[in-house]
């Protein structure tokens, strides 16, 4: 059987890559790609977890259902507002939407 | 399986608020063809709101977990309660802004009855999933609702940072709560607490950096320092009661949610989160207090201010113990009262002028004394004047952080306090001080709207700083849920 460490380290190392990919990355619509990775990485760690530590009952699994559905809830909202921003200015650039000082 | 009788007249009053946001929505989709009023939609929610925040006192002392997911007790009543309170201000002395500056309002009514659901459940949350869910309840809808202002293009930008950056918390807040399960095997609050107090040497990172992902997504929410950002921002593009309603429930429900967190299944692990707590409590009092210094926008000012105020609270997460929570929910509530008493006379003048900028506010004084009166008894609240619900709040939080063995925790407190009494003379300075720009040096008067929200609201600032005694044994019976020591 493959040790759960593994598991646990492909959702640290995908996490990890999401959160570069916020940091890094200056369009929008990359940033809320880099955000999904972070949450699938979630979803690896609960299923994985569900399957080791908790095989009696289903927890974990269900958590990954309602993360997947939230995210896609979440993707859908996002890219209305980035639409509207688009819309407004063209750009979808969180460097050029700037009117707000930080 | 557990059988599935529980005492479901509990959640009589979410069931009203859904019911009203839905009822809000088709009313304002047949809108014309009903030949509704433009008042008809705010009074829906009034009504709806007042008859939550009734059936919730319908229940006091009425206790049922519903399987250890949501408990329905004295705590989430306190919470539920304080909510529809909050509801009720922000649509009252709201909807003469919403009419104008709103694109789509009936929305607007439905997005906050909905969040006002998931803020109540935030503080009754009893599983990590729930609470989860919760949370995203009350984002969602805000993401929104921050973003449908129509003539602010500042308002789709507040919207797009909020969404994004809170995507990103969400993320970490699930990471967290995933090495949480993972360690603990349970997502049951009770279950985590049971596992926890058994010794957690085993899994030591996994359990540290779990810890650390669940403060960071929850100091997103909360905005504490340096999880911040986007606070100025998503308070300044927002539409005014958006803003004042993410300054009171949004910030109330993130602290009802972490007590339940950190004074339930978190305690035996107490060691390993205080510090953490502690030292994002003084960067957040410190810095949030000391950046207000420089603002010149009265929203990015109050966005400041409730940072700092974040911080104070923090601090009694820090020091957490059965005083603290209850000192807690005090300060909480006062809190709640004093901004929005701010925010309704914020409402009020920008209704009157349309500006925001603290220049705007020279020589109130003189064209609106009643409003200047209310803005400086809110100012001197939030800064924690005598007599003033601020006061109240603030010493009973300090002391029992500095009983609690927190005392040079209680003494930056202090400092910052006192660096935050400046700007908020600032703004009573060139209310009291300045000249009236030239031409604006007529007096006027607020709608009637107006003056119930501000008049309600800043003589429940004088009760809560004259007589406290009930609110006190109220936040006790509250706090007893939590079972602390």
């Amino acid at each position: 059987m493959i040790p759960l460490e593994n598991f646990l380290l492909l959702s640290a190392v995908l996490f990890a890559f999401g959160f570069y990919g916020v940091l890094a990355r200056r369009s929008a619509i990359q940033i809320l790609m880099a955000v999904e990775l972070m949450l699938a990485a979630v979803s690896i760690n609960l299923v994985a977890f569900a399957a080791y530590t908790d095989a009696d009952r289903f927890t974990g699994i269900v958590f990954a259902v309602f993360v997947i559905t939230v995210a896609a809830a979440e993707v859908g909202l996002a890219l209305g507002i980035v639409l509207r921003i688009y819309r407004e200015r063209a750009t979808a650039n969180v460097d050029e939407a700037s009117t707000l000082k930080w | 399986m557990s059988d599935l009788n529980f005492d479901y007249a509990l959640l009589i009053p979410e069931f009203i608020l859904v019911g009203t946001a839905i009822l809000i929505i088709m009313a304002d989709l047949f809108r014309k063809e009903l030949g509704l009023g433009r008042l008809v939609l705010p009074a829906i929610a009034a009504l709806g709101t007042i008859a939550a925040g009734a059936a919730s006192l319908a229940y006091i002392d009425d206790v049922d977990d519903f399987a250890n997911v949501i408990a329905i007790d004295n705590y989430t009543t306190f919470f539920r309660v304080l909510f529809t309170v909050v509801l009720l201000v922000v649509v009252v002395s709201g909807y003469e802004y919403v009419e104008r500056n709103i694109r789509h309002t009936g929305e607007f009514y439905a997005l906050l009855l909905l969040s006002t659901v998931g803020a109540i459940y935030m503080a009754g949350a009893r599983e990590l999933l729930t609470a989860y869910i919760s949370i995203e309840l009350l984002s969602f809808s805000l993401y929104v609702a921050v973003s449908l202002a129509k003539t602010n293009p500042r308002s789709a930008e507040a919207g797009l940072k909020y969404v994004l950056l809170g995507g990103v918390a969400s993320a970490m807040l699930l990471y967290g709560m995933s090495l949480i399960y993972g360690t603990a095997g349970s997502t049951q609050y009770s279950e985590i607490a049971a596992a926890f107090s058994g010794g957690t040497s085993e899994y030591g990172f996994a359990l540290l950096l779990g810890l650390v992902l669940l403060i960071a997504g929850l100091g997103f929410k909360a905005s504490a320092v340096p999880f911040h950002m986007w606070t100025p921002d998503a308070y300044e593009g927002a539409p005014l009661p958006i803003t004042a309603y993410l300054s009171a429930t949004s910030k109330a429900a993130t602290f009802a949610l972490l007590l339940r967190i950190f004074a339930g299944p978190l305690l035996p692990v107490i060691d390993q989160w205080q510090w953490m707590m502690a030292t994002i409590a003084v960067m957040t009092m410190v810095g949030g207090n000391l950046i207000a210094l420089q603002q010149t926008n009265i929203k990015r000012l109050l966005a400041y201010s409730s940072i700092g105020q974040v911080g104070y609270m923090l601090m009694a997460i820090t020091t957490i113990s059965d005083a603290s929570a209850s000192a807690l929910l005090v300060h909480v509530a006062g809190y709640l009262i004093t901004n929005l008493a701010v925010f309704s006379a914020v409402i009020a003048f920008h209704n009157r002028t349309g500006k925001e900028e603290l220049d705007d506010f020279a020589g109130l004084a003189e064209t609106n004394p009643y409003l200047a009166m209310v803005l400086t008894a809110g100012m001197f609240s939030l800064a924690g004047m005598p007599l003033l619900a601020g006061f109240v709040t603030k010493f009973i939080l300090f002391q029992a952080a500095a009983s609690g063995g927190y005392l040079w925790l209680a003494t930056v407190a202090v400092i910052a306090s006192t660096i935050s009494l400046y700007y908020y003379l600032q703004v009573i300075r060139r209310m009291y001080l300045l000249e009236p720009a030239r031409g604006e040096s007529g007096r006027w008067r607020l709608s009637p709207a107006g003056y119930i929200a501000t008049g309600t609201l800043t003589a429940g600032v004088f009760l809560v700083g004259i007589y406290a005694g009930p609110l006190f044994t109220v936040a006790d019976r509250a706090a007893r849920v939590l079972a602390l020591s």
